[in-house]
């Protein structure tokens, strides 16, 4: 079983699964294509929200914040400031996580159940703020910012498969660095982790910040794909539910967990409304409750168990 | 005697007000661990044993008083640095991470240490000390047995090359087999040139062991001598040896 992680075979299957999903824009249609870039996108989500929560134990329910500072921030510098995509996405991402410094330093001193409730008012204020009329001039209120980022789908799908790639990269190194394991010592025991030297909320802090950043320009491309964003759009409990359900579904604080149950859970979902539109909502919760159940820890934990996949951290 | 043990003090507590919040635990504790000493610290329930290592170790705002670690004011000093400086602390209860492999523990217990040969030494240390870790590096702490894991926790404080180990009930939930191995460790430890100060419910245990000890009693201190004296004394006995 150990050839499946550090074999050449395992390299070439790799690279053969790039050179595939880089080609893709020459010979797929709009559709697939399209379906893609929801995967890829919430592939970061999910990434990035495992990131945090998976490691450190603390659960964010406010990645919708992440995704609709980031998203308005670029979609506004795009649609009112006349910036070129490519330089307003890493803008948004670099305020969001910048600014996430500061909302960590003061929210992740606050623990289990309060954290998680603070980081859904902190969406909910956000969303009320910028949707409010003093705010008009610059945030267009309520109406919403409806532009044309003058970008390609092929562009976009490239741009979105590289960030995936780059983030599903990073939860590797992380998850088998020091830094990783003093983030899950934090998860553990965080008073233990405190004992032996470790500055907990620094970590955290880094931690929240990075998961904000990565969220942050998935985020960004998202809106920049739908040309559309508003407060209740760009705000949705929706963006921060879907993402956790799918790390749930492939594996917490795995590395490929999150990537996994976004490609299937969008699979699912996209056959389940295609084909059963009036039911999907129920079978898809039906669904849902089944995985929780049988796979309480995810596709990837079971799989581990069973012996199918090695022990290691490093998936 | 009193001048004797002035000498070569390295950790003095002196005065020390602390507790939870608003509450007060304790109401002026002083204490001090010699070089190359056992210093055991008994009392009974809710005496403040406990919050004792907490507060030296940072881990509780200290209203009064002082902590001297190795001639440094360390009153007020986060518990990451503290943990730096060399004070180790292992908490009450076998606090593993049960996820993390016993490789992961030690190189948890270290990354306070940069210097990659340093951290070999201190590797290589522990693994004499406790060679019966060396055959286990893959196995998950969960596995292992709870005296297994009481020794997994001091060898991961012992990783960071401390200058004096800080032991919270170190024979919390085990059987007297494991006591009594976990204790012998602790001698050797001691032996090694580390000098330990160990809080514990098991007053007659610890104090067999300790070169000194303190008797504390509603966050005061109430007794205090060497460990042997301390047995003999009849009013110990009467209060917290069981006659």
């Amino acid at each position: 079983m150990k050839d499946l992680i550090g074999g050449h075979k395992t390299w070439l299957g790799i690279a053969i699964l790039m050179a595939f999903l880089i080609s893709i824009p020459f010979f797929a249609s709009d559709y697939w294509m399209t379906l893609l870039v929801l995967i890829l996108i919430y592939t970061v989500y999910a990434s990035g929200w495992n990131l945090f929560s998976g490691l450190t134990g603390y659960t964010n329910l406010g990645l919708a914040w992440f995704i609709g500072v980031s998203g308005y921030v670029s979609s506004l510098l795009i649609a009112d400031h006349k910036f070129f995509w490519l330089f307003a996405w890493p803008i948004g991402a670099l305020f969001v996580g910048i600014v996430s410094i500061g909302v960590g330093y003061i929210l992740l001193r606050i623990k289990g159940v309060y954290f998680a409730i603070s980081m859904v008012a902190l969406t909910e204020g956000t969303r009320e703020l910028i949707g409010t009329e003093y705010l008009e001039p610059i945030t267009h209120g309520g109406k919403g910012v409806p532009f044309v980022a003058g970008i390609s789908l092929s562009a976009l799908y490239w741009s979105v498969l590289l960030l995936a790639l780059i983030t599903v990269i990073i939860c590797y190194k992380i998850t088998s660095s020091k830094f990783g394991l003093r983030l899950i010592a934090i998860r553990e025991d965080e008073q233990a982790a405190e004992t032996l030297g470790i500055h907990t909320t620094r970590e955290k802090i880094i931690a929240f910040a990075l998961s904000a950043f990565l969220t942050g320009l998935a985020g960004a491309i998202h809106f920049t794909y739908q040309n559309y964003i508003d407060p209740s759009f760009g705000f949705t409990i929706h963006l921060t539910l879907t993402p956790i359900v799918m790390t749930l579904f492939g594996g917490v604080g795995t590395v490929f967990g999150p990537a996994i149950g976004a490609t299937l859970f969008t699979f699912i979902h996209e056959i389940l409304w295609a084909e059963l539109t009036i039911l999907y909502m129920a079978i898809f919760g039906a669904i849902l409750i089944a995985l929780i159940l049988f796979f309480p820890q995810g596709l990837l934990g079971w799989m581990k168990e069973k012996g199918i996949l090695p022990r290691i951290r490093k998936i | 005697m009193r001048v004797e043990r002035r000498e070569e003090k390295i950790l003095v507590i002196d005065g020390l007000v602390s507790g939870y919040g608003k509450m007060e635990i304790l109401h002026g504790i002083s204490l001090s661990v010699r070089r190359g000493e056992i210093v055991g610290l008994i009392g009974p329930n809710g005496a403040g044993k406990s919050t004792v290592l907490k507060a030296a170790a940072g881990l509780l705002k200290v209203t009064s008083g002082t902590v001297i670690f190795m001639d440094e004011d360390v009153t007020h000093t986060p518990p990451y640095q503290i943990v730096e400086k060399g004070m180790a602390f292992n908490p009450q209860g076998r606090v593993i991470f049960p996820d993390m492999t016993v490789q992961e523990h030690l190189d948890m217990g270290a990354w306070t240490i940069k210097d990659r040969l340093e951290k070999e030494k201190s590797l290589e240390r522990i693994y004499n000390l406790f060679p019966w870790l060396i055959e286990r590096k893959k196995r998950k702490a969960a596995q292992m047995s709870g005296g297994e894991q009481q020794m997994l926790s001091l060898a991961r404080a012992m990783m960071i090359q401390p200058k004096l180990l800080l032991l919270d009930e170190p024979s919390l939930g085990l059987s007297p087999k494991w006591v009594k191995t976990v204790f012998e460790k602790i001698v050797e430890i001691k032996e090694s040139g580390l000098p330990c100060l160990i809080v514990e419910q098991k007053a007659a245990m610890v104090l067999g062991y300790s070169d000194y000890a303190y008797v504390l009693e509603m966050g005061n201190n109430r007794f205090e001598g060497r460990g042997q004296n301390l047995l003999q004394n009849p009013d110990v006995r009467r209060l917290y040896l069981g006659g």
